[in-house]
């Protein structure tokens, strides 16, 4: 280093803490989905650094460049590339916590909490809930603490984040406004970050384990507010797609299905009218109580009575329809349905052929005693239900239904649909959710992924197709409860204490309006929003001329508000003072400019009536005792008693 | 020497009315401007009264110098006026072998400085560095003047030829500058119909002494100035920087003039704590010829357009 060069200012050891926890608050955000192999380092390389700022010493260039070199490599192996969501961020967040090793002067410190600012919003790119939303935020106040500590005249730490926490809410106007007015692409400029946020859910097809996964997965599916009360638990069979075709392994909707005419419905009784708020799914399926009248808008149904959706659900999606609870489908089977609902793949699971066909000789053309017969296996043969079954070998029915006895819905549904075919009744297997939640905060229904559930659909002369749910067989609790706590056996947990479901009752209240009016602000709500006030978002004059309007007003408010007296060092005395001259203003009494505070009463007492003008003179007296005997603040009670009289008087 | 004990200060404080008065009296119909003068005396600074002749300027520096109590030399400044003139000289004394200084009229408590614009600049200074310093050097020799010391210089501002108008820097060594203008028709048929002011000047009788004054003085620095009239007294001085024309605002020294004399007025009037009001009375005699204008500017318009513009914060 030559002699004449004058060394950049260190930025101080508060200022590097400050960005240091910028950083850290960074890194712990994406901690959720950075590769295993990487926060932990990166943690512990920025408490090194950390550390070693504190003592005054640089991190060691070579170690840097090696790092600089490592981390895409190591990107790369992960993920195979470094383009993408998650590979971008990891690269991000590593890059980040590499900058600090760098930091010497306070430029560097600028551009790291400018980097850090770009990092901490990609966060959102892996979840936009309302918690995930706050933490970012939050996370932005010692981004702005940092900046305001590099300033000479920073005051104390503590006034610093306030300062930034003040700054950060005094920027939200500004964000409102951008939020409602900045126009939205109907499609994400980046690779649909719904798409991988989205949970598959119930999915078009049913092979083992594949509702398993599901019912460990505590994530909201959809919530559904009724017009009428919520329906008992027992009713609540939200059916999202019809298997007919079985090939031994999985169920699938079939093909041929795809051709049938919609299946006539009766309503037996009185309808529920809901509706429905999908979280994002990707695709098509629309869960619909049992049974749904009308396919509403944008959706369709297919011949089964489920929901269709025209496009996939990337980014949720609300629609309102109406089922009869009790009701007659399809009272007359035709032969194509027929010869769906009897379906069965080649030759597999002999031993339960023989034993539908056992009941089939024993019970005569009896529907429902076999039926019965079914059930009454299951629910007294020893059958468990169990969230992890053992897994099952070529033949599962036969597996399942003589040796492992133990499943979850897809199994007994599976199995008691396999029977009934072989015994002659035309059946199907029916996916959807089951149950939910019914919040008592307010009143809806929260349906989780969890709440997922398989069952069965059996012809019956006379009455159509019968739900039947041969889980419930096993576990009544199954339908009562719950999949989770069926599996976990029942009784009282912690969990479940009356505070913490009212807690979360209320949380999942705030996320739900969240997602409502926050997430849910598509491209299409922004155009409904903004043409009820004469903007048209498709022409891009009318966008532009609201939004520089609204900002501009926005501005000159901001700025009326900065140039305005600081209202902070008023005290309560000027205050009250000020109070008085604009109420003696009001009364024709204005004060001139210039004029001293006991000369403008003193001369608005001139003309007044004598007592008030009394009353006013003693005001006056007293404010220059307050304000003017001593070079110490005036005793409050005192004060408090002039504020008080110039309250009482009555110009 | 400064008798400050509590007592004499109630006394010298209850002399101020009638010392007041009694300038009133041959100075007639001018009460605003004599108090200004007394406030003036009390702060310990120095005045310069600047006016046409004829209006009682002098009158007004005997009249104070008279009623204070306080020993009084008058020099008409003229064109060939040394300092030796003013300050004295070092003569050589035969008995003794050795030069005695003979103090020059300097050495008094008022010195009256007439015309101070007709002397030379040598001489300006040499009055003005006593002015600030409280003291003078001669023939390598520090003279302390006496502890009241204290100028009262008059000048015309309109008839400048011949003269050598005081440059700003050392206008800014006089506390205020005021001027007395005409006497309204009152006090002019009074003046007119009265014996002439140079009888009654001889027949005044002192209501002050020197040592009540110094008292008087201690007690104006005790004039307690509160954060909310600072806060205004520091406004007016930034208004003054900040004015598009005014070309230099007033100095930090000028912000401590103000303050003296705002604490001086408010001891006038009785308080022992300054307010908004009092900053203002002083605020044109102190400040207005400390204002360097832009061109086409008045000083004292300036002054009072400050006054108008800078608000009390109550």
């Amino acid at each position: 280093m030559s002699a004449a060069r004058v060394p950049a200012p260190r930025p101080d050891a508060r200022s590097f803490g400050l960005l240091s926890l910028t950083v850290a608050a960074t890194l712990a955000l994406h901690a959720t989905h950075l590769p295993l192999w990487l926060s932990p380092p990166l943690a512990l390389l920025l408490t090194l650094r950390w550390l070693g700022f504190r003592r005054g010493r640089r991190f060691p260039a070579l170690l840097r460049y090696a790092l600089v070199l490592t981390l895409p490599l190591g990107v790369i192996a992960t993920y195979g590339t470094l383009f993408g969501r998650l590979p971008g961020a990891a690269l991000a967040v590593g890059l980040l916590v590499l900058k600090l090793t760098e930091t010497e002067t306070r430029r560097d410190v600028h551009i790291a909490v400018a980097f850090a600012a770009f990092t901490l919003m990609s966060a959102l790119l892996f979840g936009q809930s309302l918690l995930q939303t706050l933490l970012v935020c939050a996370a932005l106040a010692p981004a702005l603490a940092t900046l305001l500590a590099l300033q000479p005249s920073a005051g104390a730490t503590r006034a610093i984040l306030k300062t930034a926490v003040l700054r950060l809410a005094a920027a939200l106007p500004v964000t409102l406004l951008a939020f409602v007015l900045v126009p939205r692409l109907a499609t994400p400029l980046w690779g649909a970050p719904g798409m991988q946020q989205a949970r598959t859910g119930i999915s078009a097809s049913m092979s083992p384990g594949a509702i398993g996964q599901l019912l460990v997965d505590d994530s909201p599916a959809f919530r559904v507010g009724f017009d009428g009360p919520i329906p008992p638990r027992a009713q609540r069979y939200f059916r999202a797609v019809v298997l007919w075709h079985f090939d031994g392994r999985t169920w699938t909707s079939g093909s041929a299905a795809r051709h049938l005419p919609l299946e006539p419905l009766q309503a037996l009784g009185p309808t529920q009218r809901y509706t429905i708020s999908m979280e994002a799914t990707r695709q098509t399926l629309l869960p619909a109580l049992d049974m749904p009248l009308q396919a509403p808008a944008a959706t369709r149904f297919t011949a089964a009575r489920t929901l269709l959706a025209d496009r996939p659900v990337d980014h949720g999606l609300r629609y309102t329809v109406s089922s009869a609870t009790a009701y007659r489908l399809q009272p007359h089977l035709g032969a194509r349905e027929r010869a769906l609902g009897l379906q069965l793949p080649g030759d597999d699971d002999p031993r339960a052929r023989a034993l539908a066909l056992h009941w089939r000789t024993r019970y005569g053309d009896n529907p429902v005693a076999i039926i019965d017969a079914a059930l009454h296996r299951f629910h007294d043969d020893g059958y468990r239900y169990t969230l992890t079954p053992p897994p099952l070998g070529r033949q599962q029915i036969d597996d399942f239904l003589f040796d492992t006895r133990a499943g979850f819905c897809e199994h007994y549904a599976s199995a008691f649909v396999f029977l009934m075919r072989a015994a002659g009744i035309p059946a199907r297997v029916v996916a959807g959710y089951q149950g939910g939640y019914a919040n008592r905060a307010a009143d809806y229904l929260l349906v989780r992924q969890a709440d997922a559930h398989a069952w069965a659909e059996v012809w019956l002369r006379g009455r159509g197709w019968v739900r039947v749910d041969p889980t419930a067989a096993v576990r009544p609790d199954r339908i009562s409860l719950g999949a989770i706590a069926a599996a976990q056996g029942a009784g009282a947990r912690w969990y479940q204490a009356a505070w913490l479901v009212g807690l979360r009752d209320r949380i999942d209240v705030l996320n739900r309006l969240w997602d409502q009016s926050v997430v849910g602000f598509n491209a299409l709500r922004q155009r409904g929003l903004l043409t009820r006030f004469g903007v048209d978002p498709q022409r891009w004059q009318s966008v532009a001329l609201a939004l520089g309007g609204a900002l501009a007003v926005a501005l000159a408010f901001g700025l009326a508000l900065a140039l305005r007296e600081p209202a902070g060092e008023r005290d309560a005395l000027g205050r009250a003072f000020d109070r008085l001259q604009r109420r003696l203003t009001r009364r024709d009494h204005p004060r001139q400019p210039g004029e001293a505070p006991a000369h403008y009463l003193t001369r608005v007492a001139a003309d007044l009536p004598a007592e008030q003008a009394a009353a006013l003179r003693a005001l006056s007296t007293q404010f220059v005792r307050l304000r003017y005997a001593s070079t110490q603040p005036a005793p409050r009670l005192a004060v408090r008693d002039w504020i008080r009289r110039a309250r009482e008087l009555k110009p | 020497m400064p008798d400050s004990s509590p007592q004499a200060d109630l006394a010298s404080l209850a002399r101020l009315p009638p010392a007041l008065a009694q300038v009133n009296a041959l100075v007639l119909g001018k009460a605003h401007v004599v108090r200004l003068g007394f406030a003036c005396l009390l702060a310990g600074g120095h005045l310069l009264l600047e006016d046409i002749p004829g209006v009682g300027k002098t009158t007004l520096a005997h009249a104070l110098a008279a009623t204070c109590g306080l020993g009084f030399q008058r020099v008409q400044f003229t064109s060939d006026l040394t300092p030796a003139d003013i300050i004295g000289v070092g003569i050589y004394e035969q008995e003794q072998r050795r030069f005695k200084f003979h103090p020059g009229p300097l050495f008094t408590e008022l010195l009256l400085a007439d015309e101070i614009n007709r002397g030379t600049p040598k001489v300006q200074s040499a009055l003005l560095e006593a002015m600030a310093e409280g003291q003078v050097s001669v023939e390598g020799e520090t003279r302390a003047l006496p502890g009241v010391f204290t100028v009262i210089a008059t000048q015309n501002p309109l008839d400048l030829a011949g003269t050598f108008p005081l440059p700003d820097s050392q206008l800014d060594r006089f506390l205020m500058r005021l001027s007395l203008g005409y006497p309204d028709a009152a006090a002019e048929r009074a003046l007119l119909t009265g014996s002439e002011r140079r009888v009654l000047l001889r027949e005044t009788r002192s209501v002050l002494t020197a040592a009540d004054l110094l008292a008087l003085r201690e007690r104006v620095r005790a004039v307690s100035a509160s954060p909310a009239v600072l806060e205004y007294l520091q406004a007016l001085l930034g208004a003054s920087r900040d004015h598009p024309d005014i070309r230099v605002g007033l100095s930090p020294r000028a912000g401590l003039a103000l303050l003296a004399a705002a604490r001086a007025w408010a001891l006038l009037g009785g308080r022992s704590y300054v307010m908004p009001e009092d900053v203002q009375a002083v605020f044109i005699a102190v400040a207005a010829h400390r204002l360097q204008p832009q061109r086409n500017a008045e000083r004292v318009a300036l002054a009072s357009a400050l006054l108008a513009e800078v608000s009390v914060r109550a």
